[in-house]
């Protein structure tokens, strides 16, 4: 499910936050921003401060971003992997998509029951002499314990809105929100300590063998503080660990499939 | 293993609870997908390879660069002495290696320590060609409000600057030129040795300049330990660097933490240097004056004539600046008055003439010219719009901005830049390929430092290279005895700085002055000059046998 096309990527971006599409040719995208999306993107603080002192609505910008390389045009941007504007944006939905509540659109005229799922998207970081990331989207259904992976997957295909569609009504939890995120993390502990840990042991010997080096090099002076401040020094680049980040979640009500 | 801490995430449920009780705002399912793509997008599955590739599309990087940014990574575990020759690149290594860490993750906090004139460079490059939101450090701003902080040693170590730093806990630091950390009693090194750091990168050109235990230092500040201890590496090998070859053993440490690319290892001499000296003759009147001029004894000192000689060599303008400041009493005023008038009644000069033609040749491509004298440059300045060639001039001493839109100016806009000496450090030129040495300098690391303004990472073309010289004079000597002997153009260069160092001369230029100075004839000149460049030569082949260190 990771970004396959920037362009479209971008399109659905700036659709979502309700800016007018200008010009959408293949590889180069012009947006009529919103004030919100201006506030959020153009970095002009000072501007959007004057302005409403002055009691103007004030007038968003313009923005064309250049996908394709091969229309570069030296004018306007180009937005790429690691451009700081797609940078920018990412940060933005980082920070403002991390929660929801949606519910599965249902066109009947039947009274339909929704189920809660708590849905949550995990990173797990290992990190050793080097880092690597997992991504695990787990679901749980409140009301049976039921536990599904790659639940974000499964939702793909489903439509999904924020408010509830008539004739449904949704089912009340059984299990209370913390414990059933309790229950989820349990899955991921049980998860990520049943794996091999060669990268942690590889780091930890490498750390030990450098803790060695150093008594060595230090060795008239055991008690030293350039010594101990070495030590920390190692220490913070090889203890491995695993961390996890939950990236977002939600309660999502879903029609029983069953 | 039981023992692996595992950190868990116990903001979101107590956050989210928080936005059930007031009802949101929640997110929609469209930016709630884009959010959980965008992290499949950006995070990096495997612990090796290079992630920062995907995000500098257009950065196209050599062999070289790549596999040294992963060797760092993957083997050395983030701690290296980067040690290239020069031009091949290492500021671009060093920038990819950080934004790898970056990007993973690992690294947030970084101080970058560079030489005072390169620190604005720094910035630019990390800015531009790696997006890595670097910033010059300036006194307002405390040294723990920006992630990456750019500045000199000198900055650094001063108080209070000192004391915030070591409070600092870095994830990254750079030494840049950190061959000047050699010695381990100098306050410089205790200072970086203190700072608290994750991972540490060390560059520079000459790791090893005289004796092992220099190179024993600075993997001290790397992986203390990592050569044994001080006195027992100094019993071993300390006094003599030739141990470093026979010593196999040695060799196999220093590779585990140190890289070196040669420009024959790597690809990158796939441009070449073209090299040539183009000789010119004086006009009969320029002869006539050179002559007068060598002829005159009472009034300057043997330092002061030589430079005349040169500026002569250079343009009429030079010389008849540095004249008119000597006329200070009357009798000096009537030795030299004569020469002033001579040189009033000359024509264009000869060697102006042949860079114009030079010029000409290269079609409207660009080409650099280098000259040693601001009078010359204004004089250039002036000819080549004569001669309908645009041109802009370029001085160490403008002003960063005033640097920058002359360099604009040139990529843009006109045909030739002319640059003094101080122009030469630090200015990148890669897109062009023809240089012209209007007249030479004393000290070949300057030349080795023009020819690298262009000849380096980055040049597509091969680089053409024009020598003058105008013969009969001191210019001549210079060239034969000592340039063409030591064939400096095709094979000293990139190794001067050692050779030098070898030999204890601190300062060329100024060796060879004294010569000139102290020499009663232009023979005796000749053959101390002589001398000097079969000594350089011959440590040059010594030095050459030993090279093989490092990875």
């Amino acid at each position: 499910m990771a970004i396959r096309k920037l362009h479209t990527f971008l399109q659905s971006y700036f659709t979502a936050h309700h800016c007018e599409l200008l010009h959408n040719q293949e590889g180069v995208l012009t947006v009529q921003l919103t004030e919100e999306m201006d506030r959020a993107l153009m970095n002009r603080p000072f501007y959007w401060h004057y302005i409403k002192k002055m009691g103007h609505p004030g007038e968003p910008k313009q923005l064309t971003l250049i996908t394709d390389p091969e229309k570069r045009d030296g004018k306007h941007e180009w937005i790429h992997y690691g451009s700081p504007r797609l940078h920018q944006i990412v940060n933005h939905l980082r920070e403002h998509e991390k929660y929801t509540k949606l519910f599965e659109r249902v066109d009947s005229k039947q009274k339909t029951s929704l189920f809660p799922w708590l849905v949550t998207n995990i990173k797990i970081s290992y990190q050793g002499k080097q880092k690597k990331d997992e991504m695990v989207s787990i679901g749980l259904q409140l009301v049976n314990g039921v536990m599904k992976l790659k639940m974000m997957d499964d939702l793909q295909t489903k439509p999904m809105q924020n408010t509830i569609s008539d004739y449904c009504y949704t089912i009340s939890p059984m299990i209370k929100l913390q414990s059933g995120f309790k229950r989820i993390e349990k899955v991921l502990k049980t998860y990520v300590e049943d794996q091999d840990h060669d990268w942690a042991e590889a780091s930890l010997k490498t750390m030990e063998e450098e803790i060695d080096l150093l008594r060595h090099f230090y060795k008239t002076d055991a008690e030293n503080d350039e010594m101990k401040k070495e030590i920390d020094d190692i220490k913070k680049r090889y203890s491995p660990y695993i961390a996890f980040e939950v990236v977002n979640g939600g309660i999502f009500y879903l029609k029983n499939e069953a | 293993m039981n023992h692996i801490d595992i950190q868990q995430d116990s903001v979101f449920i107590n956050q989210f609870e928080n936005r059930l009780k007031t009802e949101g705002p929640f997110s929609s399912w469209d930016l709630f997908q884009m959010n959980y793509q965008a992290v499949l997008t950006t995070m990096a599955p495997s612990f090796e390879g290079l992630k920062a590739l995907e995000y500098l599309p257009q950065m196209d990087f050599l062999d070289h660069q790549l596999s040294c940014a992963r060797q760092v990574m993957e083997e050395m575990n983030g701690r290296a002495i980067l040690a290239d020759e020069v031009g091949l690149g290492k500021t671009i290594e060093a920038g990819l290696i950080l934004k790898e860490y970056m990007l993973r993750g690992l690294v947030k906090k970084a101080l970058i320590i560079v030489p005072a004139s390169l620190v604005n460079q720094w910035a630019k490059e990390l800015n531009e060609k790696f997006y890595i939101p670097a910033v010059t450090f300036r006194k307002s701003y405390p040294w723990d409000q920006y992630d990456v902080i750019i500045t000199s040693i000198d900055t650094a170590k001063r108080s209070p600057h000192r004391e915030q730093i070591l409070e600092q806990d870095y994830d990254f630091l750079l030494v840049d030129e950190a061959h000047k950390l050699k010695n381990h009693k100098t306050k410089n090194f205790a200072f970086i040795k203190s700072l608290k750091k994750k991972y540490c990168l060390l560059l520079t050109a000459t790791p090893v300049q005289n004796r092992l235990v220099e190179i024993f230092n600075l993997v001290s500040i790397l992986k203390p330990g990592h050569l044994g201890d001080y006195d027992s590496f100094l019993k071993q090998y300390g006094k003599d660097r030739k141990k470093l070859n026979q010593d196999g053993y040695l060799k196999q440490l220093i590779q585990k933490v140190m890289i070196r690319n040669t420009r024959q290892n790597t690809k990158f001499d796939a441009t070449k240097r073209n090299i040539e000296t183009v000789w010119i003759d004086f006009s009969k009147e320029e002869k006539d004056v050179y002559s007068h001029l060598e002829n005159v004894t009472d009034v300057f000192p043997a330092f002061s004539k030589i430079t005349l000689l040169r500026e002569l060599c250079s343009s009429r303008e030079a010389c008849y600046l540095s004249l008119q400041k000597m006329m200070t009493d009357e009798q000096r005023e009537s030795i030299i008055k004569p020469l002033t008038e001579e040189i009033e009644q000359l024509p264009q000069h000869v060697k102006a003439a042949k860079a114009v033609d030079l010029i000409k040749q290269a079609d409207g491509e660009k080409v650099i010219v280098f000259t040693e004298y601001r009078a010359t440059q204004f004089y250039l300045q002036w000819y080549l719009k004569e001669s309908g060639i645009t041109s802009v001039p370029y001085r160490g001493g403008f002003k960063k901005g005033k640097k920058d839109w002359m360099k604009h100016l040139f990529e843009n806009h006109a045909q030739v830049l002319i640059a003094t000496e101080a122009g030469g450090e630090g200015i990148n030129l890669q897109f062009c390929n023809h240089l012209i040495n209007y007249d030479l300098p004393w000290n070949p690391m300057r030349l080795e430092q023009r020819i690298g303004r262009i000849h380096r990472y980055g040049q597509e073309n091969d680089v053409h290279i024009y020598n003058l010289a105008v013969r009969g004079t001191v210019e001549e000597h210079i060239m034969k005895l000592l340039y063409e002997k030591i064939n400096l153009f095709e094979q000293i260069i990139g190794h001067l700085d050692s050779i030098l160092a070898e030999l204890d001369i601190n300062d060329l230029e100024s060796e060879i002055q004294t010569i000139f100075s102290e020499s009663a004839s232009t023979g005796e000149a000749k053959i101390k000059l002589d001398n000097l460049s079969s000594v350089i030569q011959l440590t040059h082949e010594e030095t050459a046998q030993e090279e093989q260190y490092g990875n």
